[in-house]
């Protein structure tokens, strides 16, 4: 509708008023209706100047065809009606054209602010949509600007395309019930009708539709539009009115404008949620092959970081205590939760005769076979010198007694040694003098070599003090943390995952710094890595199956874990949490065996 | 809205000062729109018209619109005046300036009409 009141301001037609009038004779009224508002009046001589009053001449005036305004002149008394009229068309001429080209400026002014209005709605879309890396925190976002405007949509819903089945998902909507609406519109033969076109509509009496069976009473009017990126129709916005012609053109184009943002921000996400599902997959993958490498750690680096993300959870719920201002944000979660999974990726370039070496002679295949072969040859020896001896009729009790006794001590050394090969028990000095007697012990070979019983690199790994690793073999071990730092370091993490590595490397370090690889202290070490270290340790005492020895219950884990606490090799206060919070019992109740899961006095392990 | 509200606008441009007078039109009860073209004819507007917004430019000839907007600041009368600044820079050092001499909000140009009639039922709205 043209407000042709604001069209000419009150002044200016006074001012042309004021200059017209000394050229008409004395007395002549004039007055400017615009509008049904009288914007101007001059008449001096008092009389009633209204259309359709006596001696009162109007000139119309007109803007596209429609009468927005008038001219009223009244002459004086015996004044010419035919001057009168000249007069008045050339003041309405003129007045005409100002209205005219105030009109054109006007409308021209319209499209500015039009432009400006998408300009600003663009640049907030761009900025609001864009902030969003996942599908529906986009969906949201773009539904808020629907949801809730006086001149909007009663409801609104966003659908994506499953890539897989092509079958479009609704994943964001609003209005009342709105989930279940939306599921009804989904069934109807319009929603069919919309998934195949390629540009969007208004529907603005819907029951008068054809493909509409009035599945959703509550709407009456539709909007749609695809959303479409890159040429790929990636889904659907639906608006929908509670009244018909609920919808105008301008609401479709807004709703466009939003939508090719939206589009691309949707089309943006889609790709970096693919992008993270790819990088998951080669962490899972990579972990699955640490995992598979031995059957003894099967399994470890699944169940590392479920640990680990129960300890940092619980940390960040706490609102009093050593982790009242721990945040764990959702960057930092999967950052853990990488780190844990990769945190013995060094192990891949670990020998696996090293990884599993269940005995100390263990070397490809277990030496002690070789050993025992040795010591049945000293046994046959001895029966061979006892057969000897009778035959060469000596004394047969004194021959059988040194026999029996030779078999004896052969017998406890070999048993002695295969206990020393387990490793299961400290081996004390006083073990290693005995291995080292037992050596001195010779046999023949098939050449008929006189050779010790034991060789030299068999003293060696026998005399190993604690499990089964020898000093270079536990080198080799330790130096998997070193492997995991140099592999993860090569890995150029985004900026939200860049603290993997250091999670990741730090779970054989000690807070007293005596750990290793790098020999950390604990407050050179972030709560995360703490964290790992603690998760890495309760797994491996826990898991069913270890080369050394037979699952360890609940009570046995948490007491050695309690020492490593007191000699400040883990992190007391995590230690604490981890009991406190029972996370010990939710982990057993899913993951351990029946048999290992006994009670546990935490009080005991509390200070 | 409250009656016989006016607003001001002072801008040297002639093309902003249309723009915004045709987005003020739209407002309900019609408040009175008046217009300034430099600083010193816009001051001395807003201090016979008593208005109770100002649309104020900063960049104008004779007085920009930091110093028109200092001026009523000092005016003891004139403290109900809600004044926004109009902006085509959109540095920080600008609205923390106009927020230093009494500016209430910064609104950047080119303008978003809708929040400029939002901006003004708020304002107009208040009591």
């Amino acid at each position: 509708m043209i407000k042709a009141e604001h069209y000419l301001k009150p002044a200016w037609a006074r001012r042309q008023f004021e200059l017209a009038l000394p050229l008409l004779p004395p007395g002549t009224g004039v007055a400017l209706q615009l509008g049904g508002k009288r914007l101007v009046e001059m008449n001096e001589a008092g009389h009633d100047l209204i259309e359709g009053a006596p001696d009162v001449q109007a000139f119309p005036l007109m803007l596209e065809g429609e009468r927005v305004g008038t001219l009223l002149l009244r002459l004086p008394a015996g004044g010419e009606t035919a001057q009168a009229q000249t007069w008045g068309d050339l003041l309405a001429h003129v007045l005409q054209g100002m209205l005219e080209a105030e009109h054109g400026r006007r409308s021209v002014a319209r499209e500015t602010l039009e432009s400006y209005r998408e300009m600003a709605l663009l640049q907030r879309a761009v900025t609001e949509l864009n902030h969003f890396l996942k599908p529906t925190a986009v969906a949201a976002s773009l539904l808020k600007e629907f949801d809730g405007r006086k001149d909007a949509a009663d409801y609104g819903a966003v659908f994506l395309r499953n890539p897989d089945s092509a079958s479009l998902e609704l994943i964001q909507s609003f209005g009342e019930n709105a989930a279940d609406a939306f599921s009804r519109l989904q069934g109807s033969r319009l929603f069919a009708e919309m998934t195949v076109r390629e540009t969007g509509d208004i529907v603005n009496d819907l029951p008068a539709s054809p493909l509409w069976a009035g599945e959703v009473a509550d709407f009456r009017a539709l909007l749609w539009l695809p959303l479409i990126a890159h040429g790929e129709n990636l889904g659907l916005l639906v608006l929908a009115s509670r009244h018909s012609d609920g919808f105008a053109a301008g609401d479709l184009k807004r709703a466009q404008t939003l939508s090719s943002v939206a589009a691309t921000a949707l089309r943006n996400a889609q790709l970096y949620a693919a992008e993270q599902d790819m990088f998951q997959s080669f962490v899972r993958v990579i972990a699955t092959a640490i995992d598979a490498k031995s059957p003894y750690t099967a399994g470890h680096c699944r169940r590392v970081p479920e640990i680990a993300l129960m300890i940092a959870d619980m940390a960040h719920q706490a609102d009093s205590g050593p982790f009242a201002d721990f945040v764990l944000d959702e960057d930092e979660r999967n950052t853990l939760q990488i780190a844990a999974m990769l945190h013995d990726c060094g192990k891949v370039v670990t020998p696996e005769w090293v990884v599993d070496k269940a005995t100390k002679l263990d070397c490809i295949e277990n030496r002690i076979h070789l050993i025992a072969m040795r010591f049945e040859v000293l046994r046959r020896d001895a029966e061979i010198d006892l057969y000897r001896a009778l035959a060469e009729g000596k004394d047969q009790e004194a021959a059988r007694r040194i026999c029996q006794e030779r078999l004896r001590q052969l017998d406890e050394d070999f048993a002695f040694l295969e206990k020393c090969n387990r490793g299961a028990e400290f081996t004390s000095d006083e073990h290693v003098a005995r291995i080292q007697n037992i050596a001195r012990n010779t046999w023949h070979n098939s050449c008929g070599e006189e050779l010790p019983l034991l060789t030299e690199n068999e003293i060696y790994n026998l005399s190993v003090q604690r499990g089964t690793l020898n000093p270079e073999e536990r080198k080799i071990i330790e130096d998997h943390a070193v492997h995991t730092i140099n592999m993860l370091s090569q890995i150029s993490f985004p900026r939200s995952l860049r603290n993997v590595t250091e999670y990741a490397a730090g779970h054989h370090e000690r807070m007293d710094g005596r750990g290793y690889p790098r020999g950390l202290k604990r407050d050179q070490l972030s709560v995360p890595a703490r964290i790992v270290a603690i998760a890495d340790i309760f797994e491996a005492l826990t898991a069913p199956d270890r080369p050394y020895r037979k699952p360890g219950t609940l009570n046995w884990a948490i007491g050695i874990m309690h020492r490593m606490k007191l000699d400040n090799h883990i992190d007391g206060e995590l230690f604490d949490l981890f009991l406190s919070e029972k996370i010990y019992s939710t982990y057993a109740q899913k993951h351990l065996a029946a048999e290992q899961i006994d009670e546990v006095d935490i009080a005991r392990y509390l200070d | 809205m409250s009656e016989n509200a006016k607003i001001v606008i002072v801008d040297d441009e002639t093309h902003i000062r249309s723009l915004l007078e045709q987005t003020l039109e739209d407002l309900e009860g019609e408040p009175e729109i008046l217009v300034a073209v430099n600083g010193a004819e816009g001051l001395a507007l807003i201090e016979r018209e008593h208005p109770k917004l100002v649309f104020l430019d900063v960049m104008m000839p004779l007085m920009n619109g930091y110093e028109v907007c200092a001026a009523v600041r000092k005016n003891a009368v004139l403290t109900d005046i809600t004044i926004v600044m109009l902006t085509a820079k959109g540095q920080e050092s600008d609205r923390v300036r106009g927020l230093e001499v009494g500016a209430h909000r910064f609104v950047t140009k080119p303008f978003d009409p809708d929040e400029i009639l939002d901006l003004a039922r708020e304002i107009l709205g208040r009591s």
